[in-house]
């Protein structure tokens, strides 16, 4: 078994822009330890949510290889990715992308309802509501627990996030600038959070900002220039 | 389960599916209304078609059908299927009132009680016999009176009620008035009647029994001079001018609607003006036997009304007399024929127009009436051979199912129903195309949500069930919705329509226009299943488009879409 949880192998990724394409990653390689937390610095338009988008499985590239937990990505049929990015990726977005009908709750228990058939979620229901309500009170929304996202503060709706990207306990969390739309006290108290998950937890974090403070209290920080990782 | 979960949360929470219900509803109400009334049209049709006919018809043309008695005897012991039949006469009449300055032309029909309330559904329709599962042409003149009494009832409640009203409303109105003058005439023409019935009672049974005295004398003299006829028959006349009431055999059962007889009111109410009692006059153009000449001396009867009679097909009962079998075969010069130099040798025997058959549990659709159709065709066959007087040289009979025989009336109408059907079809494809529209906005609105889902670990075809489980439940709630209002909409149509009539002088169903008194009123539950199966498949064909985009929508796409 191998102790790299991510590894990123000379990634190529371009997009169409008009009619000329747009090269974002140029061979850019990787390798994140289990239970480590690293970040990724780099300016606007760098190319670092595309680097998560690929590791987290949600895009695929031009070229080059990605590897979770030992797990080539280019072998994997589409049910293989779904179960991937539900059991062991979690995702925090820069804008929370919480979804609006729902409650606090009901948020952070729509991963565990992805990941349970129909049939077996009255088994399931009581275990995964605590554990919801767990990670939302460790979170400090205890008190939130009915609100809709639309009745919370920014920070609040990013824990919510954090939350629901914890509900399955995945192994890898991938934040995309979740601290990118929050003031510097919420963004704070947002990191403090990760921080104590990854120690609590282990779990591997990989973070990318483009806010250097913030990258300056993970384990190692990566710099992403020309679609180029350096040190 | 999440599908399940987003599917109702979305549900409940954008508006704008409710709008998408709403159509789906108003389209299934519309469907359900419209295929009802059709349904309730051509049903309405196809009883009065069997109530008049039966099951099976022998039609001939004005020469008639002779030994229809030895054919009914044949028929119903070698075709086991046949229930019963009887013979039937149609003629043509002018129909006058003693007395009155009224005259009206219409159908007579001859047939014979209560052998016909065994052929077909006669007796449903009758006012003073109603519930008697053997009707007469001489029913008790108690149960008469009973009735006048109760339509004198029902005919003051009227007259108390209009006139209590047209009081409010402050002067009357010139209609107004000419409808209470009507339900005046109506009373007067009431207690006339319940005065005939009066002197008739204690006279009742000796009416008949003289009657079936001549009847014995006439056909024991065939044709010829016999004293005690003739006496037999100046003591009837003497009784019928004493009672004021005709004998059994000249009686009549009028239909309820002829033109003049009746006032409707706004409510629908039939009230009577000819009743039970009265007296009418039957002149009847005798076509039954060939002419030599082009004069056709008319045959004219005084007959007692006994009843009247509803098939609920107001073109029938607005122009049909019902008339003793036998009476009618006299007056249409129908029966047995003899030779002037031999009264003993019959030349022609006695005739009918029809013979009408009716057949044990009769599939009224299916290939088992017109099996026994043929069966019936080959006996006639058969029976021809054995008896070649039963019709004239050159007379042609057909023998066909009641379907058959009105295939020109219901042939259109079923055609009409069918168009009706695709055009109201073709409107609430306009619902398909509002949901199309609707989810495909909704879907556009969601794009996150489906990039979210997609990055928690949801399938594709999981994402795509989310909206056709929406696009199914909301053709799913509209249909029960517009199920339940087309429903109480056609149970209460006749009601709607008469409070669309009072409030805005509006009226879709005239009753002088259309075949019916009332609009048809029932909703066929298999037609209802059919119409909310077609209303979620037009749901889910609505959210199909919209389903397959979202489905195929890239996760990182969705979520950078603004």
């Amino acid at each position: 078994m191998s102790d790299l949880a991510i590894q990123v192998n000379s990634v190529h990724k371009s997009y169409r822009m008009g009619r000329s394409d747009l090269h974002v990653l140029r061979g850019l390689s990787l390798s994140v330890a289990k239970g480590e937390f690293a970040s990724i610095v780099g300016a606007s338009g760098s190319g670092k949510s595309t680097l998560l988008h690929i590791i987290g499985l949600l895009d695929r590239t031009d070229r080059g290889e990605v590897i979770l937990d030992g797990v080539k990505a280019r072998n994997l049929s589409a049910g293989q990715r779904n179960r991937i990015r539900c059991n062991d990726v979690g995702f925090v977005f820069q804008f929370y992308h919480l979804l609006g009908e729902l409650s606090v709750l009901e948020n952070v228990l729509l991963p565990a309802k992805v990941n349970t058939p129909a049939l077996s979620w009255p088994d399931r229901r009581k275990e995964a509501r605590d554990h919801a309500k767990e990670l939302i009170g460790r979170l400090g929304l205890a008190d939130r627990m009915k609100h809709r996202p639309g009745e919370l503060s920014g920070g609040e709706r990013q824990r919510v996030a954090i939350a629901r990207a914890l509900a399955n306990q995945p192994k890898i969390l991938l934040a995309d600038e979740p601290t990118g739309n929050l003031d510097s006290k919420s963004g704070r108290s947002i990191m403090e959070v990760l921080k104590a998950y990854h120690s609590d937890y282990g779990q591997t974090v990989l973070m990318v900002t483009h806010d250097m403070s913030l990258a300056e209290g993970t384990d190692r920080v990566l710099h992403l220039t020309d679609g180029r990782l350096g040190k | 389960m999440y599908k399940l979960f987003l599917c109702f949360r979305y549900l409940r929470s954008r508006v704008i599916a409710y709008f998408a219900m709403l159509a789906v509803a108003l389209c299934v109400a519309m469907m359900l209304i419209v295929i009802s009334v059709m349904n309730g049209f051509l049903d309405k049709i196809e009883n009065a078609a069997k109530g008049l006919y039966g099951d099976i018809v022998v039609a001939s043309n004005l020469r008639g059908i002779g030994r229809y008695d030895e054919f009914i005897e044949e028929l119903t012991e070698q075709v086991p299927q046949v229930e019963a039949a009887s013979p039937f006469i149609f003629a043509y009449g002018l129909l006058s009132i003693p007395g009155q300055d009224y005259r009206q032309i219409l159908q007579v029909a001859g047939i014979r009680l209560p052998e016909r309330a065994k052929v077909t559904d006669f007796e449903d329709g009758l006012f003073t016999q109603r519930g008697l599962s053997e009707p007469t042409f001489d029913p008790p003149v108690s149960l008469l009176r009973q009735r006048l009494e109760e339509h004198n009832r029902q005919l003051q409640d009227i007259y108390r009620r209009e006139s209590s009203l047209s009081e409010k409303d402050g002067p009357l109105a010139p209609e107004k008035q000419y409808f209470l003058t009507r339900l005046d005439r109506a009373w007067l023409l009431q207690i006339e009647a319940e005065g005939f019935l009066l002197s008739a009672q204690p006279h009742q049974q000796k009416l008949a029994h003289l009657q079936r005295e001549l009847a014995t004398a006439e056909a024991d003299a065939k044709g010829q001079y016999s004293q005690q006829a003739v006496v037999l028959a100046e003591q009837l006349d003497e009784l019928i001018e004493q009672a004021k009431y005709q004998p059994p055999d000249k009686r009549a059962i009028l239909g309820l609607g002829i033109p003049g007889l009746i006032i409707r009111t706004e409510k629908g109410e039939t009230v009577r003006y000819i009743v039970p009692g009265h007296q009418v006059v039957l002149s009847i153009m005798p076509l039954g036997r060939s002419l030599s000449s082009t004069d056709i001396p008319t045959s004219v009867t005084r007959l007692t009304v006994v009843d009247d009679c509803r098939t609920d097909v107001s073109s029938i009962d607005s122009g049909i007399c019902y008339v003793p079998f036998e009476t009618l075969q006299s007056l249409n010069n129908m029966d047995a024929e003899y030779s002037a130099d031999d009264p003993d040798r019959q030349i022609t025997p006695p005739r009918c127009s029809q013979i009408h058959i009716k057949v044990r549990d009769a599939d009224s659709h299916g290939e088992r009436l017109l099996e026994v159709n043929r069966m019936v065709q080959s006996l006639w066959q058969d029976f021809l051979q054995r008896y070649p007087d039963a019709v004239a040289p050159g007379v042609d009979v057909t023998i066909e199912t009641w379907r058959q025989m009105q295939a020109k009336v219901i042939g259109p109408i079923q055609q009409q129903r069918t168009l009706v059907v695709i055009m109201f079809g073709i409107i609430s494809l306009v619902s398909v195309v509002l949901i199309f529209v609707i989810f495909y906005t909704i879907v556009v609105q969601k794009t996150r949500d489906v990039g979210v889902l997609k990055a928690i670990g949801a399938s594709s075809a999981g994402v795509a069930q989310i909206f056709l489980a929406w696009g199914a439940a909301v053709g799913l709630v509209g249909s029960i919705l517009g199920c339940i209002g087309g429903y109480y909409f056609v149970k209460y149509i006749n009601p709607i329509q008469d409070t669309m009539d009072r409030w805005f002088g509006f009226r879709v169903w005239s009753r002088e226009w259309f075949l019916f008194e009332k609009i048809p009123n029932t909703v066929d539950p298999t037609t209802a299943v059919n119409i909310m199966i077609a209303a979620v498949l037009a749901g889910l064909a609505g959210a199909a488009i919209p389903a397959i985009r979202a489905a195929r929508m890239q996760p990182v796409e969705a979520l950078r879409y603004e």
